[in-house]
């Protein structure tokens, strides 16, 4: 008796944190096939970029996603960075590094606990993201905000460092580095939660290349690829140490691993940062006008590899701004990874790529045939949406 | 590393005896951090209608107009400036503050008022005069 | 007098009214325990330190809008709540609080009563598997098959633990068995394998982490009960709860020797009793990950039963050679 169905999970359901739409053909607890629809999520921000100026746009971009809002932030300042030619000073490269290790120990302890709730392991959930506000105050104590935290812009970072900041950062640091391998030897010697993650959602090396996996996903898989040591920025390579984290294990249990020992090296690296922290400015005057140009940026955020591509016109409104983060690359890997699963497994399996929906999520226009190319401005498509809405009877 | 049965045991029983973690907001309330970014205030005494702010507003939450225009006794031409923040809007990123050349003190700054919410939007809508 | 005694051991206590304000107690206790073991505060604003909450919250959902499927199978998807209800009440009634005395056998006290117990019991499970297959709904169809599973997986051992204690006080009847561990508390140890098997078969009962599997919020959006609200979900929650007070009673006579000592301070070993196995219910639920349906059949049918097993020979090898 083999029987298939679908089962749809999405555009909502609780194991999704945004919308996004799978289809599951299941037969009984296991998953035959696995289908993807994007698009619920859309919100034109590449189109809205072109209409503002690059300073706008920098807080646009930053508001891509909530969580990895600093390595949008640093991908866009630093590749229009490189079209007007500035660089940075020496401090503020350090500070703009120390940023985005502390944003990756947020969004790593915020995932962990995600990754708990998944599997139902709330106390585990509550635990990571109690130790979370510390860096989250500790973010909210440098940049004046927990979320958004605006400190990056063209030429250097907004805001620096007095010594008072530096001593507690470093006591937050020193915290949390001692808490953090409690969570690693939870995550591999707890009974039930080895049973849910180990060996689950395999992602084999191999596939992991052909899949285009990005970030942990990748590194968990032993593929020793990281932003930061192949296309080195924002002063690692030459200035700052790091050491790049892979496992072998290819399953969620690696995934976790990863996450934990990456937390482990930001320590390390943010500790450097502060004790050797060069004196001067943080930021050089940047022009408004950025002159004729393209370029491609790149950063590991927390999710992997995120790519800003910037075409400038010599305007002070960029020509085209494409951003590719890193969900969109591990979704093949998904829905590799989902296929032969248990239908149990599909939300710890989704979760272990840390998938941010709102980054991710693609507009598609089809366009007639024989009307040519429709190409959309902002105003169009922000009226379009105001429509569509209103046609639902909702209020602008 | 070998398995544990009930690895979180000891944990979750000395948790038993803490004080919990979670701060009973709206009732307790902790401290504001002194960076940090509320809402805009602006001083019309000290605007010299660059309009800076109202360029680089990522929001557009920023209107700022011309009140009135007098002339002093040494013939000097006294602008006064009028500005409307729209709240609702603000995206609390600072960059009005970043950006104002007014000198020697910034002519909008962004308080430690942190609770936005409101019944009304109309009520989010604030003018400096 | 009789009348008036059986009246009040219907309405008032064990019965419905004491029935129903302990289990939101209850909830109460497991609520605040759970919050506290993971840092936090739990209920908090009804009531005294949110002692009303769990009341309120069946109020609450009393008054929402009940939205029966279309596509549903009517009489059934509305029946179910109440049977169900209507078999953890009487399982109530069995629990041999206050006026059981071993020489009168009685409606509700009479050889054979523990295993009529174990039977009302699972009645909600079956309640819960048609409940989920009367919703015509994909997420509770696949709720109301793990419920299946779940019980094919949890029943035999559960059985089996409880047989020890029986077999060890040589009684069917659970008023004889407590009154058997009460005489001797010496051979409540014996039965230590037997009472961890039926804690963690009572905990897949209810279907509390680690072996929420059929409702897993995450991957089945409610289990079997993606499909109820209002009325009839606030009568499932209540069953819930009063089936976690039968269930730890269930547990409370057969492997702590009960509540002796007449009203008074059988009451009093009854809360008691009851709350410690609450207690080591919430313990469980906040030390576990949900494991997942295949991993729960594996581990009941080769560690749980072949431990009940265990027990069982234990106990007839201590019975055959101890006085």
């Amino acid at each position: 008796m083999s029987e298939t169905f679908v089962l749809p999970v999405g555009p909502q359901h609780p194991a999704l944190k945004e919308p996004t739409s799978f289809r599951f053909k299941v037969d009984g607890e296991y998953i035959v096939d696995a289908d993807l629809r994007l698009g619920y999520n859309h919100r034109g921000m590449e189109k809205g970029c072109e209409a503002r100026t690059y300073v706008q746009d920098i807080y646009l971009l930053e508001r891509v996603c909530g969580i990895c809002s600093n390595a949008h932030m640093t991908c866009f300042a630093q590749g229009v960075e490189r079209l007007m030619g500035i660089e940075p000073p020496p401090r503020g490269v350090f500070i703009r590094c120390l940023m985005g290790e502390l944003e990756r120990i947020h969004s790593h302890l915020l995932w962990l606990g995600v990754a708990g709730h998944e599997i139902g392991f709330d106390t585990f959930f509550m635990y990571t993201w109690r130790d979370r506000e510390v860096v989250m105050d500790l973010l909210e104590m440098v940049s004046g905000n927990r979320v958004n935290y605006g400190m990056q812009t063209f030429g250097g970072v907004r805001r620096d460092l007095d010594g008072m900041q530096i001593k507690t950062l470093l006591e937050g640091i020193a915290a949390l580095k001692a808490r953090t391998p409690y969570y690693l030897n939870l995550g591999a010697t707890e009974p039930t939660m080895v049973a849910r993650i180990a060996g689950v959602g395999k992602l084999p090396r191999e596939k992991a290349i052909e899949l285009t996996a990005a970030g942990p996903t990748t590194r968990a898989s032993g593929v020793d690829f990281d932003v930061r040591k192949d296309d080195p920025y924002a002063g690692f390579g030459d200035l700052i140490p790091f050491t790049i984290v892979t496992d072998n294990g290819c399953d969620v249990l690696a995934r976790v691993v990863v996450r934990a020992k990456e937390m482990m090296a930001s320590y390390d690296i943010m500790e450097f940062i502060l004790r050797n922290l060069p004196a001067g400015e943080v930021r050089t005057k940047a022009p408004r006008k950025v002159p004729e140009g393209e370029t491609v940026s790149r950063v590991e955020a927390q999710r992997g590899e995120l790519i800003h591509y910037i075409r400038a016109n010599g305007t002070d409104k960029p020509d085209r701004v494409k951003v590719r983060a890193p969900t969109l690359a591990n979704w093949p890997s998904t829905l590799y990874m989902l296929r032969g699963a248990y239908l149990a497994d599909i939300p710890i399996i989704m979760a272990a790529i840390d998938p941010c929906l709102s980054c991710t999520d693609r507009m598609a226009v089809i366009s007639d045939v024989r009307g040519g190319e429709k190409v959309w401005d902002w105003e169009t498509l922000r009226q379009y949406g105001i429509e569509f809405h209103r046609r639902r009877g909702i209020r602008p | 590393m070998s398995l544990r049965l009930g690895a979180m045991l000891p944990e979750v029983f000395r948790h038993l005896f803490k004080r919990p973690a979670t701060v009973l907001y709206p009732f307790e309330k902790n401290t504001v951090p002194a960076r940090l970014r509320g809402r805009p205030v602006m001083d019309p005494d000290k605007c010299i209608g660059c309009r800076m702010c109202e360029r680089d507003c990522p929001a557009e939450a920023i209107e700022v107009t011309q009140e009135s225009e007098t002339r002093t006794d040494d013939g000097k031409v006294k602008r006064r400036f009028s500005m409307v923040v729209y709240v609702d809007r603000c995206a609390h990123c600072g960059q009005c503050e970043e950006i104002c050349p007014a000198k020697p003190d910034k002519a909008i700054k962004l308080n430690e008022f942190f609770e936005e919410a409101a019944f009304d939007r109309g009520a989010l809508k604030i003018v400096y005069k | 007098m009789d009348l008036l005694k059986v009246a009040l051991y219907l309405l008032v206590y064990p019965g419905l009214l004491f029935l129903f304000v302990y289990s939101t107690f209850v909830e109460w206790v497991d609520r605040k325990l759970y919050a506290r073991f993971q840092h936090r505060r739990g209920p908090l604003y009804t009531g005294r330190a949110g002692l009303l909450q769990p009341i309120a919250d069946f109020v609450k959902l009393m008054a929402k809008e009940d939205i029966v499927p279309s596509s549903a199978d009517k009489p059934l998807f509305n029946a179910v709540p109440v049977l169900a209800l209507a078999a953890v009440l009487t399982s109530g009634l069995l629990l041999p609080v206050w006026h059981f005395t071993t020489g009168i056998v009685s409606a509700t006290s009479f050889p054979g009563d523990i295993i009529v117990m174990a039977y009302l019991l699972s009645l909600p499970t079956f309640a819960y598997f048609l409940a989920g297959w009367a919703s015509a709904s994909m997420y509770a169809s696949i709720g109301a098959v793990r419920v299946l599973t779940l019980l094919f997986s949890y029943e035999v051992p559960m059985f089996l633990a409880i047989l020890s204690p029986a077999v060890m006080a040589g009684s069917w009847r659970m008023a004889e068995i407590a009154r058997f561990y009460q005489l001797h508390p010496g051979y409540l140890p014996v039965n230590i394998i037997a009472f961890a098997v039926a804690i963690l078969a009572l905990q897949a009962k209810l279907e509390r982490l680690p072996f929420d599997i059929p409702e897993a919020e995450t991957e089945l959006v409610g289990g079997t009960f993606t499909e109820y609200s209002g009325r009839k979900l606030a009568l499932f929650r209540l069953l819930t709860d009063v089936q976690m007070v039968t269930g730890a009673g269930f547990l409370a006579t057969l492997f702590l020797a009960g509540f002796p000592g007449g009203l008074v301070p059988g009451f009093l070993w009854f809360i008691a009793k009851t709350l410690f196995i609450v207690l080591i219910l919430s313990a469980i639920r906040a030390v576990t990950a949900r494991i997942r349906i295949d991993q729960m059949v594996n581990f009941s049918w080769s560690y749980l039963a072949p431990a009940a097993l265990l027990q069982l020979v234990a106990v007839i090898i201590v019975k055959g050679y101890l006085p």
